[in-house]
């Protein structure tokens, strides 16, 4: 919202305040300040000329040339366009040197062979209006040679307000409003306002019924004795400042009333109205109305109408009808004053994409005492500029509103304990009583009487009123304090657990494994969720999604890292990336309807293709040694990994592999290589094919898992002895089953099995693959020898014969 | 030291010569025996030492002493040169370049944001604040009506939200604030908590706004908490974000959940007189913060009789932006491994 200094000064006495001074006011006591701008800053250079002669330009019919007194010591030639020029006209001259808006660059210069030194301009010239059919004339009484800018009064900054910052304060919306917080902090007083009512005239009322609730108080006063006539220059001076466009005197004045008071109204054209009396009432559904802005506006059942009998004639609180606007011909009116209430005139505003100034105020919660005055300082005004205006009959004023003008008691010791400021009870109430508010003290507390204006949603308790005491007295002033409490690490509950168990898998991961860490948003795409094959599950979605097909919240995080993956595929051979994020599953909502949270961390290893082109490739096998060193790194380093079951779709039918607690209980993760039809889908394709392995790590479980005791192996003191044993193994036998075989035939003596070799074919037979571990044979008590190994391999054999594999001696 | 007769001088350098033209341990310790053992120069030397005038033995037996411990050293050193030479020989070398880089060795690295969240979860931990989570799909209760926005408020417009249903029952948590109510709900005063998280606005996405992004949320309930509190509080959140004092400035903000309200400003750390990061104020608007309203403190079942306290939110994404210089925030969740492989300091 633009601010004008000027119209500002007309509530409050500035003098001695600079622009900057108050907007430094408002920032620190009131409301954010966006900038301050001085108004039309190039009115300082043009000057005020009095045309002494005009002659026709020789060459040129439309042109005349004219001699101008612009106070310098000899008059200046200038040639200019305008029709309207003539002798004895004071106007503006812009000279030499002058720049005007649009960046426009004053030189002297010669048109059709006259020389011209400068430019007389018209308003439009000057930023000041729409009309260019002829210049400026401006008042006799200015001075030729002085700047237009002082001699009209147009001196002036506007102060731009953020609008979000005023959302509480229903009295802010206008010039007076922010006057009153000046006149407070500054002491100064606020300038009265006449306070006389509306007069009545002696023809017939205007009836007016309220049949909608959404409106409290409706005034509607008849006026005669008007016409459409250009505003004075001040009026249409402070309206420019504050952005809006003057266009006719009543017109204007309603504008100037809303920004002067905060009171949106509205002028209708009385005889438009044809004698039928208002009536407030909800719209029908697929009524129309066609607004001002000359759009046909289809209503609904919420939205709320002013009629002329049954015939809409303006939006309740948004925007007045074409139909029954001020125009040429205009001579009387009525104008309109309400109080709306904030919803109804939200919602319409909302559905229709209308916030106007006067819809926007009404959503504030407008002093539903403020239309009276309103409607009397308009009157007052207009006469003030055409006298002949009078009220033509009794002005109607119905509605069930009340005065929401409250007490609220403030105890002083409440201020001081919230603020942590040492303020006396004095202090206390100087700065209240300086707002505006009635004090009295009664038994060590105050009694604040708050003022309507202050009183409809913004000040209601007590804890509202520190806030007035702590923003005239300035934050700045407050004394710090450290904050004092018990000496206390906090709680080690569940949330500090999982939180240290994410801190540790990413440690593990971006620091040990050396993956990088992504953070994902968590909508994921319809056309992510249809490669996937997740589309029919069940998913959070938004109604009102930034963009069609991703309005989905993700179920599980490996989705989004699949993706990000391939597009990195883009610029780089090998991506690995990782993030633990959060999944909601909402057929598993809880009373609430919360749907169930799971956090997860997804794993994703893209790679060149290798030339083989296994789906056990590279990938899997690296992405498996990571899953194993994290959940080893977890205390899982008995984790047991076999057969993945349930799985996401996108997995490897055959390589993956689950990773269970060593008591069963849970499963901590799943690694998989990314299926080939997945990969493709996802477009791993073309350029970009890949190896591609990834796994999903579930915090959720590895919170609920015991972990294994931490401990320490005693060094050995006897050497061991490293043996090489090699299998020819059926596919049906998983290897597990061997090394659990391995480790019972070493009874005790296999410290370690880690498997060297795998191959298949050649001499082998079909459906069987051959398998050697390096084994390491140790005891405690003494140095083992060839004896025990070969015992050793012969129990092995028995062993593994028994389940159909066969030991290979060299 | 002992000085040598022009005989003794000439045998020494005679010996030393030797040595240093010997080409095998062989040769040297035959160069050894030759001198020392018996019938060699210096023992000679030394069993002449009985013959001579007394006056003359001292002279005679420092003189050998010193030929023997010169010969010895020197043939110690050249032993162990020759010793060396065969590694010296496997120093091969070719056209060895300084400044040839060698493969990078592939890094990892932490999300900017998980690395600023620890820092600011160290720093209050170190307070005796606790770190809490919420979650993304909030109730309406939590998101707006505990905070004291009911519906039809016009701060609800503000917050632009993402509604899970028509009604809104559930929404995409439009701020990390709902934390508050879920903290007050399950503790007892003092309650000192962060809670940092992932907040969504319904806006569209360009060089400097996101739908989706990173809060944290600050609160302290507890007997008589101030704005004093605060502020102290505050700034010691920016020293520990800057690493150094920052002036700060409070100024009225309104959000419905706190009262009074604040918008905190820090001056601007990148500048003295107005800089691009502060649009040529100087001052940064940082966080938004405030006394929590009394009505929250309600929703949340502690009596705002007897407690107080003030509830800060920082913006993480834009935390983060400003301490490395991001200039477009849809970086930081776009996964680009070329935007994350640079955060990977440790230090
Ligand atoms: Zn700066």
């Amino acid at each position: 919202m633009k601010i004008s200094y000027q119209w500002l000064a007309r509530h409050v006495d500035l003098s001695g305040l600079t622009a900057q001074d108050v907007a430094q006011d408002f920032t620190l006591s009131t409301a954010e300040v966006e900038g301050v701008e001085r108004f039309l800053p190039h009115l300082d250079a043009v000057v005020v000329g009095r045309v002494l002669e005009r002659e026709k330009h020789p060459d040129a019919d439309k042109l005349s040339v004219c001699k101008v007194d612009v106070g310098l010591a000899e008059p200046q030639q200038i040639v200019c366009g305008a029709p309207n020029v003539r002798a004895g006209l004071h106007v503006a001259v812009a000279l030499p040197g002058t720049r005007l808006p649009g960046d426009l660059h004053i030189k002297k210069s010669k048109i059709r062979g006259v020389e011209s030194c400068g430019m007389i301009c018209s308003e439009r010239e000057l930023g000041l209006g729409e009309e260019h059919d002829g210049i400026w004339e401006l008042p006799l009484s200015t001075k030729p040679g002085a700047p237009v800018a002082q001699e009209l009064g147009l001196v002036d900054w506007i102060i731009e307000i953020d609008n979000k910052s005023l959302t509480h304060r229903p009295d802010l919306w206008g010039h007076r409003g922010l006057a009153r917080e000046i006149a407070a902090m500054r002491k100064r007083p606020l300038k009265p306002l006449d306070p006389s009512p509306l007069a009545s005239g002696s023809g017939a009322a205007t009836p007016v019924e309220i049949r909608s609730a959404g409106c409290l108080r409706y005034i509607a006063v008849p006026i005669d004795g008007v016409a459409p006539r250009r505003s004075p220059d001040w009026l249409r001076a402070l309206l420019f400042a504050v952005g809006a466009r003057p266009i006719d005197l009543l017109v204007d004045l309603s504008n100037f009333v809303m920004h002067d008071l905060g009171q949106p109204n509205h002028c209708f054209d009385r005889a438009k109205l044809a004698g039928r009396g208002i009536v407030v009432r909800d719209a029908r559904a697929d009524e129309r109305l066609l607004t001002l802005d000359g759009i046909e506006r289809r209503l609904s059942s919420g939205d709320m109408l002013i009629c002329a009998g049954d015939e809409p004639v303006a939006l309740a609180g948004v925007m007045g009808g074409e139909g029954s606007k001020v125009q040429a011909g205009t001579d009387s009116l009525l104008l309109e004053v309400a109080c709306f209430l904030p919803a109804v005139v939200r919602r319409t505003a909302q559905r229709l994409a209308l916030r106007t100034d006067s819809s926007t105020r009404f959503e504030k919660h407008l002093d539903p005492t403020l239309p009276a005055q309103a409607a009397a300082h308009f009157v007052r005004l207009l006469k003030e500029i055409e006298p002949a205006a009078r009220v033509a009959g009794a002005s109607a004023d119905v509605g069930a509103w009340r005065d929401p003008a409250r007490e609220v008691h403030v105890r002083p010791e409440r201020v001081r304990r919230l603020l942590g400021v040492d303020l006396s009870d004095a202090r206390i109430a100087e700065i209240l009583a300086s707002l505006d508010f009635g004090v009295s003290a009664q038994e060590g507390e105050l009694v604040v009487s708050v003022p309507s204006r202050r009183a409809t949603k913004d000040i209601g308790i007590e804890q509202d009123l520190v806030e007035e005491v702590g923003r005239i007295h300035r934050y700045g002033n407050i004394p710090t304090r450290p904050l004092v409490a018990p000496v206390e690490p906090p709680p080690r509950d569940e949330g500090w657990r999982r939180r240290m168990l994410v801190r540790a898998v990413q440690d593990r991961l971006a620091r040990d494994a050396r993956l990088l860490e992504a953070l994902s948003y968590s909508f994921v795409s319809d056309a992510l969720l249809e490669q996937l094959s997740l589309s029919a599950l069940p998913h959070v979605a938004v109604v009102n999604p930034v963009a069609e097909g991703f309005s989905r919240i993700r179920r599980g995080v490996l989705g989004s890292v699949l993706e990000k993956a391939r597009d990195n595929r883009h610029h780089a051979e090998r991506v690995a990336l990782f993030e633990v994020g959060k999944g909601y599953l909402p057929e598993q909502a809880n009373a609430r309807g919360e749907p169930r949270e799971i956090h997860e961390c997804a794993i994703v290893l893209a790679l060149p293709p290798s030339k083989e082109q296994r789906s056990d490739g590279a990938a899997w096998t690296q992405v498996r040694a990571i899953v194993e060193d994290l959940l080893a790194g977890l205390g899982h380093e008995r984790a047991v990994a076999g057969p993945a079951q349930a799985c996401e779709p996108c997995a490897h039918p055959i390589v993956r592999a689950a990773f269970r607690s060593a008591d069963g209980a849970h499963e901590l993760a799943v690694a998989m290589a990314l299926d080939p039809v997945f990969a493709q889908r996802l477009g791993f394709a073309g350029d970009l094919k890949s190896d591609v392995a990834c796994a999903v790590v579930s915090i959720d479980a590895l919170l609920s898992a015991a972990s294994e005791p931490r401990g320490y192996q005693p060094l050995p003191r006897f050497p061991g002895v490293k043996v090489d044993v090699a299998v020819v193994v059926p596919d049906a036998v998983p290897a597990a089953r061997c090394e659990e075989l391995l480790a019972r035939s070493g009874k005790g003596l296999v410290r370690a099995l880690e498997v060297f070799d795998v191959y298949r074919g050649g001499v082998l037979p079909p459906q069987a693959r051959s398998l050697a571990w390096h084994v390491e044979l140790r005891a405690d008590d003494k140095t083992l020898g060839e004896a025990e190994v070969q015992k050793f391999l012969e129990r092995v054999e028995r062993a593994l014969g028994e389940i159909g594999c066969t030991l290979r001696r060299q | 030291m002992t000085d040598l007769s022009p005989e003794h001088a000439s045998t020494l350098a005679r010996l030393l010569a030797q040595v240093a033209a010997a080409s095998a341990a062989e040769d040297l310790r035959a160069i050894g025996r030759e001198a020392l053992e018996k019938g060699g120069v210096v023992a000679d030397l030394l069993a002449s030492i009985p013959t001579l005038p007394p006056a003359e033995r001292k002279g005679a037996g420092q003189a050998a002493n010193r030929i023997k411990a010169e010969l010895e050293a020197a043939i110690d050193a050249r032993k162990r040169e020759l010793e060396d030479g065969a590694l010296l020989a496997s120093r091969k070398v070719e056209g060895f370049d300084a400044t040839l880089r060698a493969p990078r060795v592939e890094r990892g690295a932490l999300h900017p944001i998980t690395q600023v969240v620890r820092e600011l979860e160290d720093l209050f931990t170190s307070m005796g604040f606790e770190v809490l989570d919420g979650p993304e799909i909030e109730l309406d209760w939590y998101n707006f009506e505990a905070l004291n926005i009911p519906r039809d408020h016009p701060a609800r417009d503000m917050q632009d939200t993402f509604r899970c249903d028509p009604a809104g029952e559930l929404v995409l948590r439009t701020h990390t604030s709902p934390v508050q109510v879920r903290a007050m709900e399950k503790r007892r005063p003092p309650i000192r908590a962060i809670a940092p998280g992932k907040v969504f606005r319904q806006e569209t996405t360009d060089a400097s706004h996101e739908h989706t992004f990173h809060q944290m949320e600050g609160l302290v309930v507890d007997e008589d908490v101030s704005v004093g509190h605060l502020i102290h509080t505050m700034k010691t959140l920016l020293r520990g974000v800057f690493g150094k004092d920052i002036e700060v400035r409070l100024r009225p903000g309104y959000f419905p959940f706190v009262e009074p309200g604040f918008e905190l400003d820090a001056r601007c750390p990148f500048c003295k007189s107005g800089c691009s990061v502060c649009k040529q104020s100087t001052w940064i608007e940082l966080l938004p913060c405030g006394m929590v309203h009394e009505n929250v403190l309600r929703a949340g079942g502690i009596d705002p009789a007897k407690y107080s306290g003030f509830a800060f939110g920082l913006g993480l994404s834009r935390l983060v932006m400003l301490r490395y210089g991001i200039d477009d925030v849809r970086h930081l969740l776009s996964g680009d491994a070329r935007f994350l492989r640079q955060f990977h300091r440790i230090g």
